[in-house]
């Protein structure tokens, strides 16, 4: 009994010391085009923003009938926008892909095929990497929904759209309620949350008789709920899908840019969509594999 | 006569109450079965749950959970390799060496390791442990080890506890037996007391497995989540909870139904840990 309470005393001794030996090697503080292993950041299968990027990215490749999304599967899987952020700010060595209007202090957006990601290069076409972001609701809206509604799609409304995303129409005319009088819910996805409680807040300044209870979640739950009714209009940062688009009626309320983040410690500046291809299927795996 | 109705409506409630429980883990296990087990007879019981390729978006999808399983099983099993000899040694400290003052002090800091939400674990995971790996062992931090280290922790207070009170369980008799015999207090701690406690200590160990296994929102921020059989303590892994909460907000079909499926083998697995946390009681009863 005694020796065998000696020989794990060892054991953790050892396993402490290889622990310790290992490093060294690590790639530490010198990030970007220096020789540092990637650490290639995505979301989950079905997040919408995953399901846009890979498919403008040519990650995702379709022949026939067949789909494959070729992302690596060494790629470090974060379900949220917000997670992807900590962790890219977390890491020197990361790359990840956010919502351009979600784009904050604490990483670094790459300029891809040369062109900046901001809310202009997507509006004029040169920044490829953009989505529709949707809404929804359940049949012909009424009361203070299609006010709402009227008023995202206004002058006003896309003005505030404008503010980090691009808006869908540049010649709406200007807003008056018809002063609807009750309570909304709104809900879904959490990459349209962020532009909704904006538009929100400045539509019930404007109609102060109105209350709109925003929920945030996902696409899939947005539409969900919004099928059963739980919702008054559902926010999905994807195209709808069939069975969706059976029982609901989308609007398109704003384009998004997908922005490709580094930590602001890594030298990249400027990334090929083949080269973010080559990265996130895992043909590059080093950032010094880059420069060649 | 009052009395007695009141006796009998009471007992009534009481035993509403008790059925309350057990019709939620019979609902559960409705639900569950209900819609797992078709969706695993769609996909091929075989093609899911030893199928190693997750890629519920592509067509055709592949819903292979071996991974998931084999990271459970990885991450449960590194958390015991760090989370019961620190647990157990804690658990013989306070029950027959901890000085009489320093008690009231070490009790509660277990106590409240108990209390802190796992997000909160999380978060320490992420902020401390996430980049003390990263710069130690290389790679991105987040790996089979930071997952157990945390997991480790997390776990402690289940074997502090049962430990514990299991070692304070076993009759005095047995150490002054051993210190009449002419060992000291150590040996008789060790050898006298701790084996008459082996089964009180070995149940605190599967609660503490059940826990590991079952956390989720603490193991998605250190874990990494790749859907793949990491090949070693540095790599990612993708655990069955981790896999169901990620990627159920997204999910429609066949996908949801498949996670739903992921919830079945989980509850499985848990179903077996408290089988044998029942069977190690009646064990230490009996002997």
């Amino acid at each position: 009994m005694k020796t065998k309470f000696i020989k794990a005393c060892a054991l953790a001794a050892v396993a402490a010391m290889a622990l310790t030996a290992c490093g060294g090697n690590s790639s530490g503080e010198n990030g970007g085009s220096a020789s540092a292993p990637i650490t290639v950041v995505s979301r989950e299968d079905g997040s919408g923003t995953r399901g846009a990027f890979t498919e403008l990215m040519g990650i995702l490749v379709e022949e026939g009938d067949t789909k494959t999304d070729n992302t690596t599967v060494n790629a470090t899987i974060a379900n949220k926008t917000e997670v992807v952020i900590q962790n890219v700010a977390g890491d020197p060595n990361a790359i990840g892909y956010i919502s351009l209007g979600s784009l904050k202090d604490g990483v670094k957006a790459v300029k891809v095929d040369g062109v900046e990601a901001n809310a202009e290069n997507v509006l004029s076409g040169d920044y490829k990497v953009a989505r529709p972001f949707n809404i929804a609701t359940k049949g012909e809206p009424t009361g203070v929904a299609a006010d709402f509604i009227n008023f995202i799609l206004s002058a006003d409304g896309q003005e505030i759209v404008s503010d980090g995303y691009i808006p869908v129409n540049s010649e709406a005319e200007a807003f008056t309620s018809d002063g609807s009088e009750g309570k909304i819910v709104v809900g879904g996805s959490s990459s349209v949350s962020p532009i909704m409680e904006k538009l929100a807040e400045a539509y019930q300044a404007v109609n102060t008789k109105a209350t709109i209870e925003l929920q945030e979640s996902d696409s899939t739950t947005g539409m969900t709920s919004c099928m059963e009714g739980t919702y008054d209009i559902g926010m999905a940062s994807r195209e709808l899908k069939d069975d969706e688009l059976a029982q609901l009626t989308p609007i398109v309320i704003a384009n998004d840019g997908i922005a490709v983040i580094v930590n602001p410690e890594n030298a990249v500046e400027d990334l090929t969509s083949e080269q973010i291809r080559q990265i996130y299927t895992g043909e590059i795996a080093d950032w010094s594999e880059l420069s060649k | 006569m009052k009395s007695k109705l009141m006796e009998r409506g009471m007992e009534f409630v009481f035993a509403v109450c008790a059925c309350c429980s057990i019709a939620a883990v019979a609902l559960i296990c409705v639900f569950l079965f209900a819609n797992g087990v078709p969706a695993m007879a769609e996909i091929g019981v075989f093609d899911f749950l030893i199928g190693t390729k997750w890629a519920p978006g592509n067509q055709p999808a592949a819903f292979g959970i071996l991974p998931m399983i084999v990271g459970s099983i990885y991450v449960t099993a590194g958390a015991i390799v760090v989370g019961v000899p620190i647990g157990l040694l804690t658990a013989v400290f306070m029950a027959r060496f901890c000085p009489k003052k320093l008690y009231p002090v070490l009790h509660p800091m277990v106590e409240l390791l108990a209390g802190i939400p796992s997000i909160v674990y999380g978060f320490f995971g992420m902020a401390f442990l996430v980049p003390l790996i990263r710069n130690l062992y290389g790679g991105s931090g987040q790996s089979v080890l930071t997952a157990s280290i945390l997991l480790g922790i997390m776990i402690l207070p289940t074997i502090i506890g049962g430990s514990e009170a299991a070692i304070r369980a076993v009759p005095e008799s047995y150490y002054e037996g051993s210190l009449a015999l002419g060992a000291t207090h150590e040996r008789s701690v060790f050898f006298a007391m701790l084996p008459a406690a082996k089964s009180g200590i070995l149940t605190s160990v599967v609660l503490g497995i059940g826990r590991a296994i079952g956390e989720t929102m603490a193991v998605i921020m250190v874990a990494g989540n790749a859907p793949v059989i990491p090949g070693g303590v540095g790599d990612k892994v993708r655990t069955m909870t981790a896999n169901i909460v990620m990627e159920m907000g997204y999910a429609t079909g066949l996908h949801r139904e498949a996670l739903i499926a992921t919830g079945v083998v989980l509850f499985v697995f848990i179903l077996l840990i408290n089988l044998s946390v029942t069977l190690l009681r009646n064990r230490g009863e009996n002997a």
